[in-house]
């Protein structure tokens, strides 16, 4: 390759990341920037602050943020947690045994997976404020599901697919049945498939707005990006656009620290469970 | 097989599984924590669901938790900044029969909405007697529904004209005598300066022009009714077209800056704060923070020395200006376990002493009168004369249930507020509302 | 037992065995399928087709969640007041007009990043695909909030910036009237999905055969030659499916509106449109009518894909 056409490579790299990074880049300038600074009208804060931050984790605005943080990560957490056992195990199926209905499965995941959610937000709100759920853990990991689910079960199909399952049938053959082949054999190798999995389906779950903002009402169950919209300057007619700023880096930073480490894996994952030729 | 790294990697998923573990433990905790309607040792524990502030009405619950020695506790929940988002969460939770919701900060509009559902318990006529004594006319007022006291008045919001006092000498207005909105807008466009004004599709548009449509003599609604289909607008009236006209006239000028049409409070405040700030209508925030900008070094001592007030702007000379009246009234829930606390709550809250306390440390005003006379309020609010004389003349947002379709249909037809046309825009926000009220349309 | 080759898949009746220990063999591993699959499967069902019912059955009321009181059978009319209501058209053009715009430039432009990375050097491939996945990743309410501030007149640096584009100036006010409000939606949508559609491209590049490419560059066909005949051509299933997924994930743009306009100017969206009715203007019966509209439209649209353009979902997820 021709030292030319490397820079042109590199200057194409470049731009791309340019590209990717400028909007994050912009809201930790602006989580910097100090009140007054705000309508700096410039990238850069003109002295760095982190009077943003402040306000969010022990001023003002903190008995909104660390409860949601708290909520996020618990309910995302559980959301992916069960999403994947779920999934897990029927994958595992469909991937693997003989049955009627795994054409209808996978269909289901699908149609669940392209349903407008804001359809059926209103009756679970009503379900919910019926027999409790409403403003609860529960009540935000159960929709969760219908978010992670149907991508969860995709994704891993197509990685037990890929499973060599002689090892499970050589396992038979010593006498184990299909249960214990499956959890002595199969479980340790598809385990890299199920963690790339999970990380997929909290970046769903950890993304969902629609949910947090109808099912919940307080501090009890409100997610972040719920909790973004409530915060408020130093009074109810200021705009609270600094406390934002600096939430919204510090909701980032768990994702970015994900992408870094697997990002790999999470490639490998997004392609592998939606387009398998 | 590459047998190693399968082991690296369901070592990590062992230490996920802990984890996921740990956090399952802390959901059951923290459900039962926000499950208990009292505390462990039985002493009720009152939910008041406030609106965001500096922290201001978190001291009152604290302070009147004091004061109720042990008989019950108050704990503040934040609600969301703006007024209808609030409303949404209350309502939603309210429908549920939520017993958890005792006290609730609430923004006077929304107040009959919540009184016709059956969302109030009633307030004990001794209370309702003493949380009325000393109030200026327009938070009772908006704290009443179908003749009858449904909450608590706490404090009392109003917009007042905010002034440069040099760019007013400039164009050659005297201040001391009441100003109208052509006056204004020439003298802004004479020195070429801003006249901030809130023309974002939001509340804020619904408030300009009801005071517009007040200060004119009419009301957005005419004739007002428990039956959707019974409530007569009057943004046809004399009163509706000349307060368009008036929308309009200022909008189109350009004193209000490019961004008129997303401008909110805060925006205006910034503007005024500005090389270009000459004029701006606003509540009473704008001076506290004016302040809070000269402690940070970002804004001049100069400017704020500059700042001038008066009574909110009249449309017609010689008829007297009829404010913004805002705040919050506090209401007791209607399936509250506590009620006779939660009343005995809402009267510490507004206190004489807590309201004084929350005007000089939240820049928000009081209802009660008898605080315009607190020294600490008018060292720190020179301009709390012009605020309770601009109190009483204020006048509500129209009182009704509907009140989210009338302002939202409002907000629909009115903006951008440069483009209202007097003849035909308040023909159209009536026929949408009407029909939008029969549920024959969208909105 | 059937003899599995690579790829494995799941074999029916793949050879006679004697007859009655295959059925009792079919009948556990039919039961023991169900057995794992089944909880997934009723999760789904559970939280999608129970509360679809009752938002039709919803749909079918006069119903304001303040006045329980005064609920009415309405039949359909509620769906007679939206289809003839502007405010639905326009929000279903509003919604198209996103869409299309966003999709078409999110392939156009995730292609590109694809080739770039098909090809790019090695050195700096795993900088390109972690920088790619951070927009993937990023919360979209993060996304909203960083573009609306970047573009707002207030507290923005792009008027400042870009002064220089006719046009613009330090007063132009993005978010005041329809179509900067758009641009600025569709720019921040672009930005957060152009990723996702650009490593489903990249997994259908690397299908394409060497062996092809190869071919046509002895027979002398230039780049772009190569690109039409060759490339695209075996792409066409990982293109599609591409397409019909970002289309329907368009479709319900959300959470952009909410936070950057709000609906103001024309801006809103038919999804926008459902959560005002419903959550904010609790008018259950009207809003579920808009709720169930919607859930239609997403499914003529998928529809349309799957059989118009016979986008093959079973081949594309690893159905075979």
């Amino acid at each position: 390759m021709s030292t030319k056409e490397k820079t042109g490579w590199i200057v194409g790299g470049v731009l791309i990341v340019l590209y990717c990074l400028a909007p994050i880049a912009w809201i930790v300038s602006l989580s910097f920037k100090a009140p007054a600074d705000l309508s700096n009208a410039s990238f850069l804060p003109t002295t760095p602050s982190t009077e943003n931050y402040a306000t969010i984790l022990t001023g003002n605005a903190s008995e909104l943020f660390l409860p949601a943080l708290v909520n996020s990560f618990g309910i995302c957490l559980i959301a992916t947690f069960i999403s994947c056992v779920l999934s897990m195990f029927a994958a595992y199926a469909i991937a693997r045994l003989d049955f009627p209905g795994k054409k209808f499965i996978l269909g289901t995941a699908l149609a669940v997976a392209i349903f407008p959610v804001i359809s059926i937000v209103t009756p679970l709100f009503n379900l919910w404020r019926q027999i409790g759920l409403y403003d609860t853990w529960p009540g935000l990991i159960i929709p969760y599901l219908s978010l992670t689910l149907p991508l969860s079960i995709w994704t891993m199909s197509a990685f037990f697919r890929e499973i060599p399952w002689e090892m499970e049938q050589a396992a038979q053959v010593d006498g184990a049945t299909t249960w214990q082949a499956f959890r002595k054999v199969i479980v340790p190798l598809a385990a890299p498939g199920v963690f790339t999995t999970a990380i997929i389906a909290f970046f769903i779950a950890w993304n969902d707005f629609v949910y947090g903002i109808s099912l919940t009402s307080t501090s009890a169950s409100r997610p972040v990006p719920a909790a973004l919209g409530l915060f408020s300057g130093a009074s109810q007619f200021e705009d609270p656009t600094g406390a934002i700023a600096a939430a919204a880096v510090i909701v980032t930073i768990p994702v970015v620290v994900l992408v870094l480490v697997f990002q790999r894996r999470i490639v490998a994952g997004l392609t592998n469970g939606a387009v398998k030729g | 097989m590459p047998r190693t790294t399968n082991h690296r990697v369901r070592s990590r998923a062992g230490r996920t599984a802990r984890l996921l573990g740990a956090g399952a433990a802390a959901v059951v905790a923290a459900s039962g924590l926000a499950a208990c309607g009292s505390g462990d040792d039985g002493v009720p524990v009152l939910n008041w669901y406030i609106n965001p502030d500096s922290g201001g009405q978190a001291e009152i619950a604290s302070r009147c938790t004091d004061d109720a020695g042990g008989r019950y506790t108050i704990e503040v929940s934040q609600l969301p900044r703006d007024s209808p988002s609030q409303r949404e969460q209350l309502v939603r939770r309210l429908a549920a029969n939520d017993s958890s919701i005792d006290i609730m900060s609430l923004d006077p509009p929304y107040i009959p909405e919540f009184a016709q559902a059956g969302f109030f318990a009633p307030v004990p006529e001794d209370v309702a007697q003493r949380v009325t004594t000393d109030v200026v006319q327009s938070a009772v007022d908006g704290s009443t529904w179908d003749g009858e006291l449904v909450t608590v008045p706490f404090w009392a919001n109003t917009q007042l004209l905010w002034y440069r006092t040099s760019v007013a000498e400039a164009a050659g207005l005297d201040m001391t005598q009441p100003v109208t909105w052509d006056q204004l807008v020439e003298a802004a466009q004479g020195q070429d300066v801003r006249l901030g004004v809130q023309g974002i599709r939001s509340e804020s548009l619904t408030v300009w022009l009801n005071a517009l449509i007040e200060s004119a003599g009419g009301s957005i609604i005419a004739e007002n009714s428990t039956d959707p289909e019974d409530i007569e607008l009057g943004l046809t009236s004399e009163a509706g077209v000349r307060a368009a006209e008036v929308l309009r006239d200022v909008s189109a000028s350009g004193t209000g800056g490019p961004a008129l049409s997303t401008a909110n409070e805060d925006t205006t405040a910034t503007d005024f704060e500005g090389d270009q700030g000459g004029f701006q209508v606003n509540y009473p925030f704008v001076y506290p923070r004016a302040q809070a900008a000269v402690e940070g070094g970002t804004l001049d001592q100069a400017v704020l020395d500059d700042y001038g007030w008066a009574l909110y702007p009249r449309v017609d000379a010689d008829t007297e200006t009829a404010p913004p009246y805002g705040g919050i009234n506090l209401g007791v829930g209607a399936f509250s376990e506590h009620p006779d606390f939660a009343y005995e709550a809402t009267e510490c809250i507004t206190s004489t002493e807590n309201q004084a306390y929350y005007f000089v440390s939240n820049g928000n005003p009081a209802s009660d009168t008898t605080v315009y006379e607190d020294p600490d309020v008018l060292s720190e609010f020179p301009m709390a004369p012009t605020i309770l004389e601009s109190l009483q003349l204020a006048k509500p947002r129209p009182q009704t249930p509907y009140y989210s379709e009338v302002s939202g249909g409002i907000q629909r037809e009115y903006h951008p507020t440069a483009s209202v046309d007097p003849e035909q825009t308040p023909q159209d926000a009536t026929e949408l509302i009407e029909a939008v009220l029969r549920k024959e349309q969208l909105l | 037992m059937s003899t599995t080759t690579s790829p494995p898949t799941p074999r029916t009746k793949a050879e006679p065995a004697p007859e009655r220990h295959t059925s009792d063999r079919a009948k556990a591993e039919r039961k023991l399928g169900w057995l794992l699959a089944g909880p997934a499967l009723a999760v789904m069902l559970l939280v999608t087709a129970y509360p679809i019912a009752q938002a039709f059955y919803d749909s079918l009321f006069d119903y304001r969640l303040t006045d329980p009181e005064n609920r009415s059978f309405t039949g359909l009319n509620n769906y007679l007041v939206v289809l003839t209501d502007q405010l639905w058209w326009r929000s279903i053009g509003v919604t198209a007009l996103i869409t299309v715009v966003t999709v078409a430039v999110e392939l156009v432009l995730g292609f590109g990043l694809a080739l770039v990375m098909n090809k790019a050097l090695k050195a700096i491939r795993p900088v390109l695909r972690a920088a790619i996945l951070i927009p993937y990743a990023v919360i979209t309410v993060v996304s909203a909030f960083a573009w609306q501030f970047a573009f707002d007149i207030n507290t923005g640096f792009i008027n400042s910036w870009f002064v220089w584009l006719p046009g613009v100036d330090s007063t132009t006010d993005w978010f005041g009237d329809f179509g900067t409000s758009i641009f600025v939606v569709c720019l921040a949508e672009i930005w957060k999905t152009t990723p996702f559609i650009s490593l489903l491209l990249l997994a259908g590049l690397a299908q394409v055969p060497e062996v092809l490419q190869e071919a046509a560059q002895v027979d002398g066909a230039t780049w772009w030659q190569r690109m039409r005949k060759v490339t695209i051509p075996n792409m066409k299933a990982a293109i599609m499916v591409a397409l019909l997924f970002r289309t329907l994930d368009a479709f319900r743009v959300f959470d952009s509106i909410f936070v950057m306009t709000a609906g103001a100017n024309g801006t809103e969206t038919v999804s926008f449109l459902a959560y005002r009715q419903t959550i904010s203007r609790l008018e259950i019966g009207l809003g579920s009518a808009v709720s169930v509209l919607l859930f239609l439209t997403v499914v003529g649209i998928a529809f349309t894909f799957i059989k118009g353009f016979k986008v093959d979902l079973s081949q594309a997820r690893g159905d075979s």
